[in-house]
């Protein structure tokens, strides 16, 4: 018989253990794939490593998709922190992206800092008040958010897919639905490829971690998410904040939205996330809210993505079997999880 | 007497990761007796009739019942040994009637022949001398009756040996009475009987024999009649221990809180608290008597502006409270620790540190946007020291510690915020005898200072030891306050059943 | 604690990659010539990008060259990677075949002169960059022959992806294509606004149906049309690739795309050193496009139709857009003596239905 318990009782050994178990069986059970495909496990595994971080151009590629990454997980974290289970940070990506780019595609004569820096600001207030609409629903009729904030999501893919199709389309496109590209003003500087997004996610991390663990309102988070009972009890204005956590969430979300949108798009497309706000939530949730440890998983995944492409052009393998590939990584180090937070007894049997 | 050993455990071991809940316990329990089990919390008692009952499976050690050894996979295997065990939380379906809830469970045919089913019920109702109405439904039940129900539910499956955990913590004096009743009678049957408990005057009430546990083993067992209450305390502590508490003579009475006919209704807008009014000065301890949920938590809410005041006034120090909102109310020091049945509900947070739960009531006082963590580190290494709380630093999570440590933390830090009025609920709720007498004495350290206290607490000897005034509630009403010093367990009894004041004393001859 | 193990993980990571990076850096190769192609569907999708892996199969066939490939690639900044990938792979020769790859691939080829880029259906060219597309409305004008035959109800159904000039001219060609046969038939359309979902194109096709069309055909990537005409038993004619085997009681025809022809004149114009960018677009005559053959669901009388057509589309006598044509509400669009060639069709001017199509364009600014 089996009976399933919550583990309270690890131990940093049978944690590191218990990790790199994942990790092992992750690499075998793919190596069976990869062998059943006629190709060499141990040439594929080389070459995944090799394609996320062996040339420059491939660093620079994983950094590249590091950082959106970084950045949604900081402003899912913020919610989740509160155990307000925000799944929007897709939709707000989106609506993100959108708000920058209205004045990106509008006002594109304004002095390129002083652009950028409105740009910036329009995603955040677009995300946040994208995110605030199911916390109002929350907050005031109970609804669950975490339905809520998901068909949010089709909503605002759809609002764009309109955009692009419709009022926004650019007429020097031969009619084909496309948004005209940024003009000049409205792209992030970069540095040797990489755009400056990765300065503003460096700084997010560093800010965001004094926030949670060294300020009253991230100290008030953290109760709120632990006991809205508690909070009131200790005096908080539990819905302010919950408001104000949630605009913060979403901002974040849609200020990396105008990040991929400046960035690396260079323009307004339905393309512009392509499932960055359901990625982060993995990230987000194996960097265990920490803004440091969100960082570190958001490189690592995006290796294993960028490792996955790699090996699509060098071996000729089929997208999908790429997809497994990293599918059955995530599903091991994920599964893991459950072991560490649980434990089977065997029980013994007898008359 | 008969003489005969019906249970016998040998050199039972159970533990549960590192910590052993029970080490080489031997048990055994004769047929027609009453035996208690007494010890204080984490003594492994309920881990040992867990054991017994099939829900835990020993690391080592034998069960042996009326001469066979046995081994029991799931709890249905004790139960077909005869062996029933009624939980502390109940296990009944509120929705359906008292048989409903009986036959639940049990193998039998499809088809229910209801008539035949409550004459059976009632039969053994009437053998147990129970009072019970079979098509009750279990939500209109008072504790009582509910206790009741599972016991027949045991009975009903043919248990011969029944195990009870606590069973009095819920009930008032004159329930308990009747409870006893029902397990003489069960002795009388030839049943054994084993009850869990650490109230000592029940012990030597109905016990004939005590098995006293401490830090999982068993530390010896005795016959009633060769023992006393010291003895049992100092197996049961380990060290002698001075029983009695003193109460500081209250010399102001300068009224500090004043309630006036405060009505609170619930989400269902049924009225939970109903024309409360009461006083309390400065200086004086004002004990809350009452079974659970009768508005304790309601009245402690309302005045910590948690609770929202359907009518009537609260006037602290001269200005009302109503409309106020909690931080005000702190911030006026109005201090409130209540400890629920989890411990950890309301009032500190089971993930963080000390430290962070220190800073719960301080944070706001910090300046600027950032909280300096140094100074309340230092704070919680002198509550720690000061308070003996067992912690292997300031920054381990509380929800790992146990029961009563927690409970140190909420109230040290509570009376750190040195409060003019301290209301506190069931702050010895699980503690060790050692750890509760702690407590009173630090609400007596209050009481010197001046502060006026709130004392929500279970135990009917304590509050009449350490209060000044007792309030009865019963369903949200007052049945009546009176002075700690000249009331009877009997009559706060009655009022918790909600038979007012006015009624026993023109019952009575004295005043 | 776990911050500890994941960075350990970390540090193993790098330190394996920058041991093996040593021996990478295979970059442009020995004057040999590889060549990478961008897909924007699944290899095997039975449409558009299939019709271009056969081209890439054709071209390794006959030209005996290296060939590689990425599929499911989005349009804009994930193409550009692509493309980066493959070169960086060793190609030295791109081709992409979507729409969307248009600026990522212009961006690409100014990155690396010495590698030849071909985009397909797009209109930008440079130094070291061909376009390439087709005159589909040719193959389009010889399938609305056999539509117009096979009609009854004189309704025809057409699923068209977006409002798009390269849609609409085959929209219209189809129809003249129906008209010089039936002038009584009308080509209904609607707009299933995705280029491959069958969820979405099956809704269409079935909106039509019930709307009595018996003959459907479709500006679509996916075989759902098809399927869903041979549920109602009603005809279907295909696009991009010769399909019988999807609904072999509903398929008639279809107009098809021959890349393989295109890629192997260019790749070898490189080998040979004679290349040089260009924007190519072919028709019949180039044998870039053609009708598939017919099936036996085809009505009989359409063969020699189709033939004598399409003999005369070679030779030049027969234009499509050759004018006087008539828009949907009777004025002139196209005056006698004149003829719209392949860029007009391909402008934003084409915004209009010629008459005998049902159907609207949303206007846009």
């Amino acid at each position: 018989m089996l009976r399933i318990s919550k583990r309270t009782d690890l131990t940093k050994k049978q944690y590191i253990q218990l990790r790199l178990a994942a990790v092992i069986m992750a690499l075998f059970t793919s190596g069976i794939f990869i062998l059943i495909m006629g190709q060499n496990p141990a040439a594929i595994y080389f070459a995944m490593l090799q394609g996320a971080f062996g040339s420059f151009y491939g660093l620079r590629e994983t950094i590249i998709m590091t950082i959106p990454l970084v950045i949604t997980s900081l402003g899912i974290s913020t919610a989740f922190k509160m155990k307000f289970w925000n799944i929007g940070a897709e939709g707000q990506i989106y609506m993100g992206a959108f708000a920058a780019s209205y004045f990106a595609l509008n006002h594109h004569d304004m002095p390129k800092p002083f652009l950028l820096l409105v740009m910036a600001a329009a995603s955040i207030a677009g995300g946040g008040l994208w995110a605030l609409i199911p916390g109002f629903f929350k907050a005031r009729f109970g609804t669950n958010e975490t339905l809520f904030t998901l068909m949010m999501n089709y909503i605002a893919i759809k609002w764009i897919t309109y955009l692009q199709y419709g009022p926004w389309k650019d007429p020097n496109a031969k009619g084909f639905p496309i948004i005209a590209a940024f003009k000049e003003t409205a792209i992030l500087p970069g540095f040797m490829g990489i755009h400056i997004g990765l300065i503003i996610a460096l700084a997010l991390v560093a800010l965001m971690h004094i926030f949670m663990y060294h300020t009253k309102k991230g100290y008030e988070i953290s109760v709120i998410g632990e006991s809205e009972n508690t909070a009131r009890y200790a005096g908080m204005n539990v819905k302010k904040i919950i408001v104000a956590a949630i605009l913060l969430s979403g901002g974040l979300c849609g200020l990396a939205g105008m990040i991929q949108a400046s960035g690396v798009h260079g323009t307004l497309s339905v393309d512009v996330s392509g499932g960055i706000g359901y990625t982060a939530i993995i990230t987000t949730w194996l960097g265990q809210l920490s803004p440091a440890l969100i960082m570190l998983v958001s490189f690592l995944f995006a290796a294993l993505v960028q490792g996955g492409s790699y090996i699509q052009t060098v071996f000729q393998i089929p997208q999908a079997a790429a997809s497994i590939l990293q599918g059955m990584i995530l599903f091991f180090v994920l599964g893991s999880e459950f072991f560490i937070q649980y434990k089977i007894n065997f029980k013994k049997e007898g008359i | 007497m008969n003489r005969q050993t019906y249970i016998q455990l040998q050199n039972i071991t159970k533990s549960f990761g590192t910590v052993v809940a029970n080490s080489k316990i031997d048990l055994s329990v004769h047929k027609g007796e009453i035996h208690a089990l007494l010890g204080e919390n984490g003594s492994g008692k309920s881990t040992l009739m867990n054991v017994l009952s099939g829900i835990y499976t020993p690391d080592s050690g034998s069960i042996i019942i009326d001469g066979r050894e046995v081994c029991f996979k799931s709890p249905a295997d004790s139960i077909a040994m005869g062996i029933g065990m009624v939980h502390q939380h109940f296990k009944l379906v509120e929705v359906l009637s008292a048989k409903e809830n009986i036959i639940i469970g049990q193998k039998g045919n499809f088809f229910i022949n209801q008539k035949r089913l409550s004459e059976q019920i009632g039969k053994l109702a009437r053998k147990l001398g129970l009072d019970i109405d079979p098509d009750k439904k279990v939500y209109n039940m008072s504790v009582g009756e509910k206790q009741t129900v599972e016991i027949l539910k045991v009975l009903y499956r043919g248990a011969e040996i029944l195990i009870l955990d606590e069973p009095t913590a819920v009930l008032t004096p004159q329930e308990t009475q009747k409870l006893f009743d029902i397990m003489r009678k069960m002795r009388e049957m030839g049943c054994a009987v084993i009850i869990i408990t650490h109230k000592l005057n029940e012990v030597m009430e109905i016990s004939d024999r005590i098995t006293v546990l401490r830090k999982g083993e068993a530390v010896a067992t005795l016959d009633k009649s060769a023992t006393n209450i010291n003895e049992l305390t100092e197996l049961m502590v380990g060290r002698p221990v001075d029983l009695s508490i003193k109460r500081l003579e209250n010399q102001k009475k300068e009224t500090i809180l004043k309630v006036s006919n405060l009505t609170l209704v619930d989400d269902d807008n049924v009225k939970v608290l109903q024309n409360v009014s009461f006083d309390l000065s400065k200086g004086e301890i004002l004990g809350v008597a009452g079974v659970a949920g009768s508005g304790q938590k309601e009245l402690c809410e309302a005045i910590a502006g948690l609770y929202e005041v359907y009518s009537g006034d609260i006037r602290y120090e001269g200005e009302s409270l109503v409309g106020k909102t909690p931080r005000e109310i702190i911030k006026k020091g109005v201090s409130m620790s209540f400890i629920p049945e989890d411990r950890l509900g309301m009032g500190l947070v089971a993930s963080m540190d000390i430290v962070d739960n220190l800073l719960l009531k301080d944070y706001q006082n910090h300046k600027g946007f950032l909280i300096d963590r140094k100074p309340l580190k230092e704070k919680a290494e002198q509550l720690v020291k000061r308070l003996d709380i067992k912690t292997p630093g300031v920054n381990h999570p509380v929800k790992q510690l146990s029961g009563g440590n927690i409970q140190k933390v909420l109230l040290g830090r509570e009376l750190d915020s040195n409060p003019h009025l301290l209301i506190t609920a069931y702050p010895v709720r699980g503690l060790d005898i050692g750890a509760s007498y702690t407590i009173y004495d630090l609400l007596n350290e209050q009481k010197a200072k001046d502060v006026a206290i709130l004392y929500i607490g279970e135990d009917l000897d304590v509050l009449m030891e350490l209060c000044d005034r007792i309030m009865v509630l019963c369903n949200g009403e007052i049945t009546g306050i009176v002075d700690a010093a000249k009331v009877t367990k009997e009559e706060l009894g009655l009022m918790m059943a909600g038979v007012c004041l006015e009624k026993i004393k023109g019952g009575s001859s004295y005043a | 604690m776990s911050r500890k193990v994941t960075s350990i993980m970390l540090v193993i990571v790098l330190a394996l990659s920058l041991v093996f990076t040593a021996g990478c850096g295979t970059g442009a190769s020995n004057g040999k010539v590889k060549v990478g192609f961008v897909f924007i569907g699944p290899i095997k999708d039975g449409g558009w990008t299939e019709a271009h892996y056969n081209g890439m199969n054709y071209l390794k066939e006959q030209l005996k060259v290296e060939t590689m490939y990425r599929e499911l690639v989005p349009e804009g900044p994930e193409s550009k990677k692509a493309i980066k990938e493959l070169i960086n792979a060793g190609c030295n020769v791109i081709f992409t075949t979507s729409f969307g790859y248009m600026d990522p691939t212009l961006e690409a080829a100014k990155e690396n002169p010495k590698v030849k880029f071909f985009h397909c259906s797009g209109f930008k060219t440079a130094e070291n960059m061909s376009n390439y597309f087709g005159r589909m409305y040719e193959p389009r004008y010889l399938s609305g022959i056999v539509a117009g035959l096979k009609t009854k109800t004189n309704k025809i159904g057409y699923v068209a992806a977006y409002e798009i000039p390269e849609v609409i001219n085959g929209i219209n060609a189809f129809t003249l294509g129906v008209q010089s046969v039936n002038p009584n038939a009308v080509v209904k359309v609607r707009w299933s606004h995705t280029w491959i979902d069958s969820a979405l194109e099956k809704a269409a096709a079935v909106a039509l149906l019930d709307d009595g069309c018996d003959v459907i055909t479709q500006h679509n990537d996916s075989t759902a049309t098809y399927i869903a005409a041979q549920e109602r038993g009603a005809y279907a004619i295909g696009y991009n690739l010769d399909m019988p085997s999807a609904a072999p009681k509903a398929y008639m025809t279809a107009p098809v795309w021959n890349w393989g022809v295109y890629y192997v004149q260019e790749v070898k114009a490189i080998m040979e050193g004679t290349w040089k960018a260009a924007a190519y677009q072919g028709g019949i005559k180039e044998g870039l496009l053609d009708l598939a053959p017919l099936t036996e669901v085809a009505p009989p009388e359409a063969k020699a139709k189709v033939e004598e057509a399409r003999k005369q589309i070679i030779d030049g006598t027969l234009q499509v857009f050759k004018g006087p044509i008539k828009d949907q509400s009777g004025n002139i669009k196209v005056p006698e003596g004149k003829t719209l060639n392949y860029e007009d069709t391909m402008s934003m001017d084409m915004n209009w239905f010629v008459q005998g199509v049902e159907g609207k364009i949303e206007v846009q600014k």
